[in-house]
């Protein structure tokens, strides 16, 4: 194939911000190739450069061996379809495709065949008299494609034109372009961030991240063998699990050697393991690669999305006191008072104030007849820097007080060393109205025990996936029940066609060219 | 909605008495003489003869229809580039300069004739270009700003795409910008050339009592003569051709929009 164009460390800032940081692509002859990268990586700037709407700051752009970099766009045997397709609303469709035959000065008998047979080449034909305004947008497209095409461009530059359509215009127009794009033998270059699209027409996709490239290679190279996590990321979904790579062939995750066929890295080197939810197999327990239980199972459409977790979160276990519901009723000042009973950490004896102590044990105040909220004036206690039970007592002004327990305690972290995890909670003292006014008990729970969870490495906090407690919230009495706060274990997502019941053991299976091992990237 | 449609009552109603009713009392003077009673009416159509049979008259109105026609066309000629550049500016820019244009406007029209009247007084100029220095001044703005309006307007992605299908700058300009701004100019001829031709205290305060166009006379019918019906015939012989004129921009305009 012959080369065409050459991006040559190009570099472009904008207010001092690098927005490409030195780029080096070359696109070939009748290739359709992809610009693929979220939003903010650069791609319509790279795209612009190459259209001479923008200038770079650094690098140079090379076009049939000739260096274009001061040509302007008018110049340039180049043509757009732009985002906003960027029609001329004062000229219909036949007007708008012929514009740039036009402006050539290419007499009418030959401007009419060329416009025509490009209308029907883009399924227009017998639209030519309509007005823009009058097109839905995937006409309004095609006619977008059409002018830019009639040029007989030797490069066709798609700035994201699908981006308007609905989802499935989107996909015919997909098929449509990739067919025009045979059809008609030129480069085309397109930008998208839909990773999708990007496979399904490419014959090269580029991805980019800030102003990189990460990786250049076919759809089936990008999506089997991706460079890194943010490659295999944006590109399909995929297990990625952390796990060393302890010689050529061999490669440790979930703490089991697997075969694979990855090869050259450094001996006991930390590395990225991709598996594609399609290449896993769901079998029978003990007879496949790693046991696991069926955590949830999503049908759709063709397949069924099921999660198999291998391994359990840690977890840690507290008691929620439930209490009758007692408000202390002053008869003679008319006022009514409520408290509740609660756990603290030692460590926050040191800063605890009145203010917090009426927020944590709910302490309120209100007047019997019309229920008007009255201010806590005076909190009394004696809460010392040492595990124990005290008495707190909350006054009001005219003298009613109620008296509840504080528990200070010294609260055991859960740490699971081979997972890496700790997590803490308190117990909980509730009233059934508190319990039966939560909106949410599953959140309110968390916040009531202060549950927390984080990587014993670094501390960074760890996400609870789960809260579990056996009653019915509406329907809770005063006792006492447990609570379990989990965080996420090991899980795998497997795409299967067979349904699998939720909660069953299985064991999920996947060969070594199943499995894709990537240097850790800088993420 | 319909409780909405109350809303308009109050408009309706003065439409009727203030512009309807004095329009039908114009129609009335003008197709009669004096001297109208309640029961009789002396219908004629001796007033337009009259315009129309002396060529004084008709030449005052091509000389009103030629000073509202060259006005337009030097405020076109002076406000396209003027809300060209305004339009190029950045953001901020644009405001103030949009600011700086509509400004004198918040100032009455009569004092700021009066104004000119003081500054061109002792000056040589013959008393046409008077008429024109304070037409030009008067009008300006509203050609300005209605350019300016459908240029800030114009989506600035069709431009880089006449440069991507083969303009340079220049076709750019001629094969889109400007036609997509023919809805402003035409805009803007509606809001210069309907005031000028019928403007009458500007050729009257610039121009001295020489300068008579059919404002003028309109007013001298009124106000000095007291003949009322040919006051009124003239009146509507003006507003018919106002209503022409604006067919055909509007019908320019519509054109260019439906191709």
């Amino acid at each position: 194939m012959e080369k065409l164009i050459e991006f040559r460390n190009i570099v472009k800032k904008f207010d001092g911000q690098m927005i490409l940081k030195g780029i080096n692509l070359d696109i070939y002859k009748n290739e359709f190739v992809t610009l693929l990268g979220p939003s903010g990586c650069g791609k319509t700037t790279l795209l612009r450069i190459l259209g001479g709407f923008l200038d770079q700051d650094e690098g140079s752009v090379i076009f049939n061996g000739e260096e274009i970099s001061n040509k302007p766009a008018y110049l340039r045997p180049i043509n757009t379809v732009f985002q906003s397709y960027a029609l001329f609303p004062h000229l219909n469709v036949y007007e708008n495709v012929a514009f740039g035959l036009r402006i050539k000065k290419m007499p009418n008998d030959l401007i009419e065949p060329r416009v025509n047979r490009m209308l029907e080449l883009v399924g227009l034909d017998g639209r030519q008299k309509r007005a823009i305004t009058q097109l839905s947008g995937g006409q309004q497209q095609r006619v977008a494609i059409a002018r830019a095409l009639v040029n007989e461009p030797d490069v066709l530059l798609l700035d994201e034109p699908l981006s308007a359509l609905d989802a499935k215009l989107r996909k015919e127009m997909q098929q449509e372009l990739k067919r025009i794009q045979k059809e008609v033998g030129i480069t085309f270059i397109f930008v998208t961030h839909d990773q999708e699209e990007a496979l399904t027409m490419s014959d090269k996709i580029v991805v980019m991240k800030e102003g990189n490239i990460e990786q250049i290679g076919t759809p089936t190279e990008i999506y089997n063998e991706p460079i890194n996590r943010y490659v295999a990321r944006f590109i399909g979904e995929s297990n990625i699990i952390d796990g060393i790579m302890k010689k050529d062939y061999l490669v440790n995750f979930d703490e089991k050697d697997f075969e694979c066929v990855d090869y050259d890295f450094k001996p006991n080197e930390a590395v990225d393991v991709v598996i594609r939810p399609e290449d896993i197999k769901i079998v029978k327990k003990n007879q496949g690669k790693l046991n696991g239980q069926v955590i949830s199972v999503l049908f759709k459409g063709v397949h069924y999305e099921v999660i198999v977790e291998t391994k359990k979160g840690a977890s840690k276990n507290i008691t929620l006191h439930v209490l009758e519901d007692k408000d202390e009723f002053n008869i003679e000042a008319n006022e009514k008072m409520h408290a509740s009973e609660f756990s603290m950490d030692i460590e926050d004896v040191e800063t605890l104030t009145d203010g917090e102590l009426i927020a944590r044990a709910n302490a309120q105040a209100w007047t019997a007849d019309e229920e008007e909220d009255i201010s806590i004036t005076e909190v009394i206690h004696e809460i010392k820097n040492e595990v124990g039970k005290y008495e707190v007592t909350f006054k009001t002004e005219k003298g009613s007080s109620i008296t509840t327990h504080v528990n200070v305690v010294n609260p055991k972290a859960i740490t699971d060393e081979e997972e890496n995890i700790g997590i803490q909670a308190f117990d909980v003292y509730k009233t059934v109205d508190e319990i039966k006014e939560s909106m949410a008990i599953s959140v309110d729970l968390k916040t009531w025990a202060d549950a927390y969870a984080w990587d014993l490495d670094d501390e960074s906090q760890i996400e609870i996936d789960d809260v579990r407690y056996d009653f019915e919230p509406m329907e809770i009495v005063p006792g006492d029940y447990k609570v379990t706060f989990v965080t996420e274990g090991r899980t795998y997502k497997v795409h299967t066609t067979s349904n699998q019941k939720e909660g069953s053991m299985v064991a999920i299976d996947f060969g070594p060219d199943d499995i894709h091992v990537m240097r850790k990237g800088i993420e | 909605m319909k409780s909405f449609k109350r809303l308009a009552y109050p408009y309706i109603i003065w439409a009727l008495l203030l512009i309807v009713a004095p329009m039908f009392i114009i129609v009335l003077y003008a197709f009669t003489v004096e001297g109208n009673g309640v029961i009789t009416l002396r219908v004629t159509f001796n007033n337009f003869v009259r315009f129309f049979s002396d060529p004084i008259f008709f030449n005052v109105l091509v000389k009103s229809l030629k000073l509202a026609a060259i006005t337009t066309i030097i405020c076109i000629l002076i406000g396209y580039p003027a809300a060209y550049m305004i339009a190029k500016l950045k953001g901020n820019n644009q405001t103030i300069m949009v600011l700086l244009i509509t400004a004198p406007q918040l100032i009455n029209m009569l004092v700021r004739t009066y104004a000119w009247r003081g500054i061109l007084l002792n000056s040589e100029f013959p008393a046409e270009i008077k008429v024109y220095i304070g037409m030009i001044y008067n009008f300006l703005p509203f050609m300005i700003l209605q350019i300016y309006t459908s240029l800030s307007k114009l989506d600035k992605s069709l431009i880089t795409a006449a440069n991507d299908l083969g303009c340079d700058n220049k076709k750019a300009f001629l094969k889109v910008t400007l036609p997509l701004s023919v809805p402003g100019i035409i805009s803007g001829i509606t809001l210069v050339f309907l005031p000028a031709v019928s403007s009458f205290f500007i050729p009257k305060l610039l121009g001295g009592g020489s300068f008579l166009l059919v404002g003028n006379l309109i007013e001298n019918y009124f106000i000095t003569t007291g003949d009322w019906n040919f006051g009124a015939a003239i009146s509507l012989i003006m507003m018919v051709i106002i209503l022409i004129s604006m067919y055909f921009t509007r019908k320019l305009d519509y054109d260019k929009e439906a191709r």
